[in-house]
């Protein structure tokens, strides 16, 4: 039965504000004037910046300092992350390691695993891909055929992935397998391996998105040697450390602020001299990312407190694409006449990159459906 | 939510389940007073929390009061909550004792001058809520010496009629010389502070409502069977209510800001409550509706009871397209470069 929807209201401490005060000095100082700012997580790449960030102890903030973790709240990570994606900053070198991959080798790996990565994550210099998607497997997720066999010492993986972002600049992915054939139980028989995107017998081929740019890729597996060390969690325990991966993949302020950019050139753009229906529209944008940004707070607090919040993180994904989508589409009809060339571009770049923000990290249609679940439909 | 304000919503809910079926409020709507759905709200205290008890309230957090009215929009009550709390609110900064019974207040054009022993207030305004069952009409003066009247509302010439709520609104025109008791001056522009705590007072009001309106369309889903199963099997109707909870969740985040005093709570955070509630009406009970079916477009079933208050509410107290320029002018003042900021202040 539905039991109505759980968002606390929060503020953040005072010691996460100092922190921002911290964040925006650094990013300020660290980032070129003339650097084309993105607010969309998945565009930047820049090893060394995210090294900076490492020394910093802003990688792998919620993570105990035994692990090279700073062992601070999740509150204090979101100011962080909400601080580097506004100022659009180059973050993607390290993200995925950062939000997720570090996440699933705590909550799972090994001890041996937690020693050797960690502490290289931490640092900003060992950076992970998702291997879920297949070419026969979006959003049935369950479906994948990428499949490993038991051999001496390890285990041969055959098949491929796709859409697998920064494969071509990252060192691991951690890739979904079938390691016993498809039963009557669909969830069962799948595993997750830490492989290795140097070793031998892998292809990676970089795929053009719209704007041009080859940020995912095909990656193939052809026998591909994967030793027993390399297995994260319990064999068969795949589908589980997965959906509990997609937790920590879909709760974040990069589900809200691609396009933000859009709206701070907007703003550039008209000046002292708006028209009513520009202060508008800004009013009307400003609205809606206020409140959702509330609503993300609020699941990092219950991040905090120890909650898996399943509907809430869908929810606030949902919510957040569409917002990030109807940006450029309603500024683009109150563009001034004369406009500057970092406006057009940060505008353009961002229509060119909106299709997807209601696609990765599970489509708006597969969001709808874990809502309609928190809400007891089905 | 601290224990007093949970004992507040628990009491609250009990008597609105209790006192505020269906057929109280329509018979309100057929313009019978819920006198005693009011009764039991008042001897419970509920009308007057946050007002000090010096002026006749009964203390507490104003805080304490919104809840109350959220509560009580879940029911559809057809009562002058929210217009009693400002007006007992702005009697109490004017030093005032607070009477029993139902308040409400015109906000509109009106100009005050000392006449005599008296004053002469003059002017006008529309849609005043609930005249006819009002004890006292507040008329709040923002020109000159801000200052507050009393009035009696059969005094006044009004012509009176229902809203889509069915809720009497009136339009008032005023040129009467009031005594000298009847005007108390006020320290701040009781006009601003009214309109400002109106508006507030209505995000809450459709907070309550649109939460209401989620709980019924997921439960209607569930319970109405067609090709042999449940409509909440469609995955229709399931993305369309899942968009409906979006639209909820974020509403009862924009309003959280609002639950504080008039006098603590920033512009900027009740323009986003008041704009992003008020634009969230028009989804919420578009799919509210859908989903209902035509059972939903009738007086039987009591969605509508909820659906066409939040078409009244999200006019009142100004509009979206105010609020929205409100916030716009805060960010276009601040500049580009202060735009991040100003949204990581916005509480
Ligand atoms: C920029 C980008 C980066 C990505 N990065 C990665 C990555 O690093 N690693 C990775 O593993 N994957 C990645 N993905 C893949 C992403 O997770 C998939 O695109 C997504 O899961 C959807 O799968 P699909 O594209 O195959 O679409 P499909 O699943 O084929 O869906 C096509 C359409 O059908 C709809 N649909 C499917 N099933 C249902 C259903 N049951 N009910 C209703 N509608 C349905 C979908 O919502 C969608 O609209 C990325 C995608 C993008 C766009």
């Amino acid at each position: 039965m539905f039991q109505g929807l759980q968002f606390e209201p929060v503020s953040l401490p005072d010691h996460a504000e100092a922190l921002r005060s911290e964040v925006r000095e650094f990013i300020e100082r660290e980032l070129p004037p003339d650097y084309l700012r993105n607010s969309d997580f998945n565009t930047g790449v820049s090893a060394e910046f995210s090294q900076k960030l490492g020394a910093k102890g802003w990688i792998g903030m919620t993570w105990p300092k035994e692990y090279g973790g700073h062992g601070r709240s999740f509150l204090e990570r979101y100011v962080v992350t909400e601080e580097l994606l506004a100022a659009g900053a180059p973050v993607f070198a390290h993200w995925i390691a950062d939000r997720q991959s570090g996440a699933q080798l705590l909550k799972f790996g090994t001890e041996q695993q937690r020693q050797t990565y960690l502490p290289r994550i931490a640092r900003g210099e060992c950076y992970f891909s998702i291997g879920m998607s297949e070419p026969d497997s979006g959003s049935d997720l369950a479906s994948i055929r990428t499949s490993a066999t038991r051999v001496e010492g390890g285990w041969l993986v055959n098949g491929s992935k796709i859409w697998s972002s920064g494969a071509h600049q990252n060192h691991f992915m951690i890739t979904l397998v079938r390691t016993e054939p498809p039963s009557a139980n669909r969830h069962a028989g799948m595993s997750q391996f830490m492989i290795d995107l140097k070793s031998p017998n892998i292809t990676i081929q970089g795929i053009k998105n719209l704007s041009g740019e080859s940020d995912f890729n095909q990656v193939f597996f052809d026998d591909v040697f994967v030793p027993d060390e390399m297995v994260i969690g319990e064999p068969g325990n795949g589908w589980e450390q997965v959906v509990s991966e997609l937790g920590y993949e879909r709760s974040g302020p990069e589900r809200f602020l691609s396009a933000f950019r859009v709206m701070v050139e907007f703003v550039r753009e008209v000046g002292d001299n708006p028209t009513e229906a520009q202060v508008a529209l800004i009013g009307r944008l400003t609205a809606h990312l206020i409140t959702l940004r509330r609503m993300s707070v609020s699941v990092a607090a219950m991040l905090e407190s120890g909650k898996t919040p399943v509907t809430e993180a869908a929810l606030i994904k949902e919510l957040g694409n569409s917002y990030e989508r109807m940006v450029p589409e309603l500024i683009r009809q109150l563009v001034p006449g004369r406009t500057s060339l970092r406006f057009r571009q940060t505008l353009e770049e961002c229509i060119l990159h909106a299709p997807s923000f209601t696609l990765r990290g599970g489509t708006r249609e597969i969001l709808r459906g874990v809502i309609a679940r928190g809400l007891g439909l089905r | 939510m601290n224990d007093q304000q949970q004992m507040i919503q628990e009491t609250v809910s009990r008597i609105l389940r209790d006192h505020c079926s269906k057929e109280v409020v329509d018979a309100a709507e057929a313009g019978n007073w819920a006198a005693g759905l009011w009764q039991n709200l008042e001897d419970n205290g509920l009308t007057l929390a946050g007002i000090p008890e010096a002026n006749g309230g009964i203390g507490g957090d104003y805080a304490d009061s919104l809840l109350v009215l959220r509560e009580a929009a879940g029911f559809a009550a057809p009562l002058p909550l929210a217009e009693t709390l400002i007006a007992a609110h702005l009697l109490a900064l004017a030093g005032e004792q607070v009477p029993m019974g139902p308040l409400t207040l015109a906000t509109g054009d009106f100009s005050l001058k000392q006449e005599g022993q008296g004053f002469r207030l003059t002017g006008y305004a529309s849609e005043v809520a609930f005249l006819p069952w009002a004890q006292v009409l507040l008329v709040p003066v923002a020109g000159g010496q801000p200052a507050l009247c009393r009035l009696n509302p059969t005094d006044i010439t009004a012509t009176t009629r229902h809203n889509m709520a069915g809720e009497p609104r009136s339009d008032i025109t005023v040129d009467t010389v009031l005594a000298a008791e009847a005007v108390s001056a006020m320290p701040v522009d009781p006009l601003t502070l009214c309109m400002n705590m109106g508006a507030a007072a209505r995000a809450v009001q459709m907070t309550g409502a649109l939460t209401s309106v989620l709980n019924l369309s997921v439960q209607y889903a569930m319970e109405r069977t067609q090709f042999g199963k449940a409509i909440s099997g469609f995955q229709a109707i399931q993305h369309q209510l899942a968009t409906l909870a979006c639209e909820v969740a974020a509403c009862q985040r924009a309003a959280d800001a609002l639950m504080t005093s008039p006098e603590a709570l920033s512009a900027l955070d009740l323009a986003v409550a008041k704009a992003r509630i008020g634009e969230a009406v028009s989804l919420v009970t578009d799919i509210a509706h859908q989903v209902h079916g035509a059972m939903g477009y009738t007086m039987e079933h009591s969605l509508n009871l909820r659906t066409r208050r939040l078409w009244c509410w999200r006019d009142e107290y100004q509009r979206e397209a105010h609020w929205e320029a409100e916030i716009g002018k805060l960010v276009v003042a601040g500049g580009a470069d202060n735009l991040w900021n100003l949204i990581t202040t916005a509480s």
